[in-house]
């Protein structure tokens, strides 16, 4: 098969594309090279989305469903970009029963995504978690590593603007 | 050292070195639980239900891929291995969806089986609530992931058997499915629709669409059959209930296709809708008119005998089986002397050089296929490419054009760059010409390898390679002869000539039968017993599964009923089965 890197240039920057080459050049042929590939292409391009794995399959001679397998196994790997900042709602119990629910429905509105879900602008990832052990504070947002409590949702946008 | 002495449950089994205690145990009659097994293919020791008590090993060790060694003590059967079936076999059932009775294959799924084995007449787990994902996007096959138990039998099957490689594993954990490319819908990937992977699940996970619900395992009769759909002959089970036929199946014994068929021989059978010929018919007063046999036969036979050899011409199509082309043969070239023989379709020449089989893939080191697209005519001989390239082979694609097969090639050059393959071959250990019609200076450049290579025609007619052993080579006109009988089969190419007496034989209506003057119905493949030779020289049998459409018979009986009328001598389907091999054979000798 053919690699098609044409392709990535809709989603990443030539330099970038041209790493990927390099990464490539340096493994193909040599047996086991297909998770050294992946590990760097992530660091390089961020994330391995399908037509990423597809060049990958085609350049080390491996069938797609097996890149893809090796993908989807480790956790390491993801195949969406990340945000530059990650937005973790809390729906434990404790933050559920005060309003957790509807911090997170605002935030899917605000920002036009789903759980595990990244903005098309790439500024927030947005997850949900199941109790971060501060209840105290519940309902609670955590952005990257800095924890607001007490939040509600006509806050949302004011501290979610700190970030950019 | 040729033999390993173990003991299995006390008895003493004498295996072969690197024999599984599996297949140890099998030889002997001890039957071992499995799940995830499967003969064709390598081993994974993923469901753990054949676990065995290894003597001097702390822990139990899947018998399928544990190996034997002198003087092993092995324990099949105790009370611990027991629970621990059943344990394994618990989680299974609730793991995700088998609430058996809506599912296809209760009655004939080797996990519910299982599960009677065990006595698990309860779930003893909560079972997954979780709905999982049912893929149906596939024109053929559907797999509801909420049935499968995660034994990878059909991603093997895929890679290994088919070698196509579109299954894999996706995600981890309980999250696992199967899947195909990177999670394309089935529909869309690059399944090539060879249906093996639905023949190997052991559950109701992967289904065929076509067959679903129509009868259990045991309801259905198998019969032999081989593929009439290209020159490969693939050999097959026919799966029949009530006079119809239900599914398709390859045959895992088989010496080439073993497990194997392609699209066109496992489906498309399956969807021919094309309207049949179910009766003899004359044409009178310039329409044809439905007849009995004997006034059919008797207006052939009257036909033939009033035509000199000189006015009389026979074409057969690529998919008339061994006996009919001998019975024709004997009648029209021998009794009646026709000016005419010819094939319906193109014959390739075979070049010269070592005739080999489709089997010597199997052991080849480099293949080259110049002329002809194996993926579109002849896919299961691209699929045993595919597989030979899997395990280490180089393949040559020489070809002006696209080929299905070039992006598997390590080298795709123009037939102007023939030398290079030959050079290639030339340095190869085994190597292998899959070839299609060449030009004179392709052909002479292969002879270089003539010595070295096993070379394969690929014949684009079915059973060509029979036709031509039987004098069917097309030298002469059928444009010159005032009769001529043609033996359509199952195709419907072919045209009548203006002011020529026509008779047909066909299974399907088509422009040749329209314009025949005598047509004489046809049975297709499953309604006829049969052999066809394939394009490397095996001789396929099929046996008759259902009965013919309307009164068509078999193609051979209508020629030789036909012999009978005209008082010449014919044989039986045996007789004429020995001696058309023979015939065959004997000119492949020669
Ligand atoms: S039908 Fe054949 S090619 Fe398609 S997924 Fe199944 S085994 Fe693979
Ligand atoms: S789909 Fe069938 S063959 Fe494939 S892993 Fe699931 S149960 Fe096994
Ligand atoms: S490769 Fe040819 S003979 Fe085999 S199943 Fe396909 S069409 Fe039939
Ligand atoms: S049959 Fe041996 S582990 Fe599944």
């Amino acid at each position: 098969m053919k690699a098609d890197y044409d392709t990535l240039l809709k989603e990443f920057t030539p330099e970038q594309v041209e790493k990927l080459k390099e990464i490539i050049e340096r493994y193909k042929g040599k047996p086991g090279g297909l998770i050294p590939v992946l590990e760097e292409a992530q660091v390089s391009l961020e994330y391995l989305p399908v037509p990423v794995q597809k060049v990958i399959a085609a350049e080390l001679n491996l069938p797609l469903s097996r890149v893809y397998g090796v993908v989807t196994f480790y956790s390491f790997f993801t195949m969406t970009p990340r945000g530059r900042h990650t937005v973790r709602v809390c729906l434990g119990t404790a933050c559920y029963v005060r309003g957790g629910k509807a911090i997170a429905e605002t935030i899917e509105k605000l920002y036009d995504v789903k759980e595990g879900e990244t903005t098309a602008d790439r500024r927030f990832t947005y997850e949900t978690v199941r109790c971060l052990g501060a209840c105290g504070l519940g309902p609670v947002v955590v952005i990257d590593d800095e924890v607001h409590g007490r939040m509600k949702p006509a806050k949302v946008k004011e501290v979610l603007n700190q970030y950019e | 050292m040729d033999t390993v002495t173990i003991t299995i449950n006390g008895r003493q089994v004498d295996v072969p070195p690197g024999t599984t205690v599996l297949n140890a145990a099998r030889q002997a009659g001890i039957d071992i639980p499995t799940l995830c097994h499967f003969p064709s293919l390598i081993p994974i020791g993923a469901c753990r239900l054949c676990l065995v008590e290894v003597k001097g090993q702390r822990n139990p060790q899947p018998a399928c891929t544990f190996p034997v060694t002198q003087g092993m003590e092995v324990q099949t059967d105790t009370p611990r291995l027991y629970e621990m079936r059943k344990f394994i076999l618990s989680m299974l059932f609730s793991e995700r969806n088998h609430f058996c009775p809506y599912c296809e294959l209760s009655g004939s799924c080797e996990l519910q089986d299982l599960g009677y084995r065990f006595g698990l007449d309860h779930f003893l787990f909560e079972t997954y609530t979780k709905p999982f994902p049912l893929d149906a996007s596939h024109r053929h096959l559907v797999i509801d992931h909420n049935r499968c138990v995660l034994c990878a039998r059909c991603i093997r099957a895929c890679s290994e058997i088919a070698a196509n490689h579109t299954l894999g594993l996706g995600n981890r954990g309980a999250a696992t499915l199967i899947s195909c490319d990177a999670d394309a819908p089935w529909g869309e990937s690059t399944c090539v629709s060879c249906g093996t992977c639905a023949q190997v699940c052991p559950t109701g996970a992967i289904i065929d669409r076509r067959s679903s619900y129509m009868g259990r395992n045991r309801q259905l009769d198998r019969v032999a059959s081989a593929c009439n759909r290209c020159s490969v002959v693939c050999a097959m089970k026919v799966a029949v209930r009530g006079g119809r036929v239900v599914r398709i199946e390859s045959d895992w014994e088989a010496p080439v296709n073993g497990g194997l068929l392609c699209e066109r021989g496992r489906f498309e059978p399956l969807h021919d809708e094309r309207e049949r010929v179910t009766e003899p018919m004359i044409r009178r007063e310039g329409r044809l008119m439905a007849a009995t046999w004997d006034d059919a036969l008797e207006a052939a036979a009257e036909k033939l005998r009033g035509a000199g050899g000189a006015d009389l011409g026979v074409a057969v199509s690529g998919d008339a089986t061994n006996e009919a082309l001998y019975t024709a043969a004997k009648l029209f070239r021998e009794d009646l002397g026709a000016s005419y023989l010819g094939l319906l379709n193109r014959n390739v020449p075979k070049l010269s050089g070592r005739s080999g089989t489709l089997a010597d893939l199997a052991t080849s080191d480099l293949v080259i296929v110049v002329g002809v697209d194996l993926m579109k005519e002849m896919p299961v001989a691209a699929y045993l490419s595919k597989r030979a390239v899997d395990k280490g082979a180089r393949l040559i694609v020489v070809d002006d054009g696209d080929n299905g097969l070039a992006p598997f090639a390590s080298l795709t050059v123009p037939t102007s760059d023939i030398a290079s393959a030959v050079a290639a071959a030339a340095a190869a250990g085994r190597p292998v010409v899959l070839h299609g019609g060449v030009t004179g200076e392709t052909a002479e450049a292969l002879k270089k390898i003539a010595d070295k290579a096993s070379f394969i025609a690929m014949q684009p007619g079915v059973n060509a390679f029979a036709a031509t052993a039987l004098g069917f080579n097309g030298d002469g006109r059928a444009a010159g002869t005032k009769v001529l009988y043609m033996i359509l089969g199952e195709q419907t190419v072919g045209q009548v000539i203006p002011g020529q007496f026509t008779i047909v034989q066909a299974a399907f209506r088509s422009p040749a039968v329209e314009g025949a003057d005598i047509v004489l119905p046809s049975a297709v493949w499953s309604e006829r017993a049969g052999s066809l030779t394939s394009t490397d020289g095996r001789i396929l049998k099929a046996d008759k599964a259902v009965e013919p459409a309307g009164s068509a018979k078999a193609d051979w009986e209508i020629l030789a009923l036909l012999a009978q009328k005209m008082g010449k001598k014919s044989l039986s389907f045996d007789e004429t089965s020995q001696a058309a091999l023979i015939e065959i054979k004997g000119k492949e000798r020669a």
